[in-house]
């Protein structure tokens, strides 16, 4: 049997003071804090504030997306995150373009469904914008400053003012165009303007807002192991780094701090997934000194947003998955996370249920306040094995972030599959192990038992052909109800800084508030930028 | 198994919904290729797309992956009756949850949910092609 771990780092037997160099330990007199933010990236870390609470959450019409954030709220959850439909708003599509109306019955599913503006103020209805820490939406960049735009203008709507709300966009290339790609994408090249455009306005006005957070979730759950996932991430902020900086408006110095908000997948390989997090930092605050001589704290101190392996949950005896759950939310607290969001137990059958997501928060909670973990800062520090790990992940990123420079960058690598070829042998290579009963998976290949007896049934949300009915009622009224003459202008000024120059959230804004549907402002879009191609052929076959 | 005068059957793969979930997509079109199937892929094909495809391409078998829910199954079923292929054999996979995939089961469609093996859907697929 091979002792390796799942980025195929050899495990010893045992590890002492001499499998960590001198130079790492010195490193290690740094404490939390301090550069380079190994032991974490704040000096009391969960003392002072544990971990945001912060689960993925959406489906049905925008009153049931609006009642389960209540009950998450209530049952604990410190953040709230919007997941939107993923046929209609992920693809900007309006609930009748024919896409979406011959998989009717999918609407809700994968996220609740909106038809515009109106529909956010029936999301937020009752949650106070200007406590809570949000999530709106805008997984894939052509969605987000439509979603974006759409809770800033429900908070202005309010009474507030841009500068009070605090929250984090994505607007994810992993998500987009690796992990999980739809149709009509707006192409890799317009969906680094946007994030820019974003990055840019939030810089002016948004002093609380993560503009884009980097995903490497989607990228580790589609197949990186973790010094790709370390370096993928890494080369992405190098996008809004250099591209912001060729802009001329903002030295990296005065926006770093804005993109130093990501994500992180931790999957069930304990000891690798704590190091990554930690190693992480580091690697962020070596980023910034050595390309961009930045090293103000604001700035160099990576703050984690962690989401455990949807990958891990097990389809039969789903149960078991509260326990991997916990596993998993243990390993991103050692690492040091601000933030968790745990899959859901049902994760391998459907969206979570009410049950599921309830289980979720506990699981957070028991940790949090039943274990004495969060009153000392990085547990961890100093285990020979962990700062071992460390070392190897940190030389393994490095070169694969070379190896991504070396091609021209990450959108490079994106467009020209090399990226895409990284994920699909490491999840071939898993697969490989599954099959041949080398991957371990409890209740599955592992000491099945005769009669399954944990009865688990997916949660199956609303009736699509209903959801999808009184959206279509939603979007009728909309269009009827509406200035038509000001949401027609509204939609080409965006047209016309789609086309020319411009910041796009201001125009974006501004057709939001003129009653845009969705599907007009993806159809803008779409004329403007043009659709990036999936091929078949790039998934891996 | 197969050997050279034998017929490779033909297996359409796409998926049922626009959730974007590709992972066990390309690796079970890519068993099936390797198991010695003539792969189409259909991507993210609508309903009477699929059928269209099947038709046109004259396949053995229908693979779908199920990211949404299973009245989508049902809608593309009753399409290939429509182009005449009510005949030919689906399977499913994805995030069917157990009480949709009895549903499916008891139409005939054979469901093969996380969790199974490449092995035991290539096999299935053998079995679906050939008539036993």
């Amino acid at each position: 049997m091979e002792y390796q771990s799942a980025s195929g780092i050899e495990r010893r037997l045992i590890y002492d003071r001499s499998d960590v160099p001198d130079s790492w330990w010195d490193l290690l007199r740094s404490g939390a804090g301090e550069a380079p933010f190994i032991r974490g990236a704040y000096p009391e870390m969960y003392r002072s504030k544990p971990w945001r609470i912060f689960q993925l959450s959406g489906f049905g019409s925008p009153e049931d997306m609006n009642a389960r954030l209540k009950f998450l709220l209530k049952a604990g959850e410190t953040g709230i995150i919007v997941k939107h439909d993923r046929m209609t708003d992920d693809h900007l599509y309006d609930v009748d373009h024919p896409e979406v109306a011959e998989r009717r019955e999918d609407v809700g599913l994968t996220g609740t469904v909106t038809v515009g503006l109106r529909d956010y103020q029936t999301i937020m209805d009752g949650i106070p914008i200007e406590s809570v820490y949000a999530k709106p939406g805008g997984g894939v960049p052509q969605s987000a400053p439509y979603t974006q735009s759409s809770y800033w203008s429900v908070a202005l709507s309010r009474g507030l003012k841009l500068s009070q709300i605090a929250g984090t966009g994505q607007s994810d290339f992993f998500l987009t165009y690796l992990g999980c790609p739809c149709k009509e994408q707006i192409p890799p090249d317009a969906a680094l303007r946007f994030n820019l455009d974003i990055i840019e306005f939030c810089n002016e006005h948004m002093p609380k807002w993560v503009p884009v957070s980097i995903a490497g979730y989607n990228g580790a759950d589609s197949g990186l192991n973790a010094p790709q996932e370390l370096a993928a991430v890494l080369s992405t902020a190098v996008e809004y780094l250099d591209g912001i900086q060729a802009r001329g408006r903002l030295t990296p110095a005065d926006f770093a701090h804005q993109i130093g908000g990501v994500n992180f997948r931790v999957s069930m390989d304990f000891f690798e997934e704590i190091a990554k997090l930690r190693v992480a930092r580091k690697m962020w605050h070596d980023l910034l000194l050595n390309r961009y001589g930045i090293s103000d704290p604001k700035a160099s101190r990576m703050r984690i947003h962690v989401v455990t392996a949807g990958s891990a949950m097990t389809y039969q005896e789903p149960l078991n998955n509260i326990v991997r759950g916990t596993v998993m939310a243990l390993a991103s607290a050692l690492g040091g996370t601000q933030s968790l969001g745990v899959s859901g137990y049902d994760e391998a059958l459907s969206i979570p249920s009410d049950h599921a997501h309830l289980m979720s928060i506990r699981i957070q909670q028991v940790l949090q306040e039943e274990t004495g973990l969060t009153s000392v800062v990085d547990p961890l520090g100093g285990s020979f094995y962990i700062e071992s790990l460390c070392n190897d992940l940190e030389k393994r990123a490095w070169e694969v972030f070379d190896e991504i420079q070396g091609q021209g960058g990450f959108v490079a690598t994106v467009q020209n599959g090399w990226l895409r070829g990284r994920a699909s042998d490491e999840q071939t290579a898993q697969a490989k192990r599954f099959e041949e009963n080398d991957l371990k998976l409890v209740g599955v290949n592992a000491h099945l038992v005769d009669d399954p007896i944990m009865h688990v049934d997916g949660f199956e949300g609303r009736s699509g052909d209903v959801t999808w009915a009184q959206a279509m009622e939603r979007l009728t009224a909309l269009r009827r109800e509406r200035h038509t003459t000001a949401t027609l202008t509204a939609l080409r000024e965006l047209e016309g800084v789609c086309r020319g120059g411009g910041n796009i959230v201001p125009a974006v804004m501004g057709a939001v508030q003129a009653d845009a549907s969705i599907g007009e402002i993806g159809q803008v879009f779409r004329d403007a930028f043009g659709v990036w191609n999936v091929s078949e052929n790039e998934f891996g076959v | 198994m197969s050997n050279l005068y034998e017929f490779r059957a033909k297996v359409l793969i796409a998926k049922t919904s626009l959730d974007g979930h590709w992972r066990g997509v390309s690796l079970v079109a890519r068993a099936l290729r390797d198991g010695g199937f003539e792969v189409i892929l259909g991507g993210m094909l609508r309903p009477s797309q699929i059928a269209q495809v099947a038709r046109d391409e004259d396949v053995d078998l229908v693979g779908l992956n199920v990211g949404g829910r299973i009245e989508v199954v049902y809608r593309i079923i009753d399409e290939l009756k429509v182009v005449g292929l009510g005949g030919v054999p689906v399977f499913c996979g994805g995030t069917v949850p157990p009480g949709a995939a009895t549903k499916l089961r008891d139409l005939g469609v054979d469901v093969y949910p996380p969790g199974t093996t490449l092995a035991a859907i290539a096999e299935a697929a053998h079995r679906l092609t050939s008539g036993n």
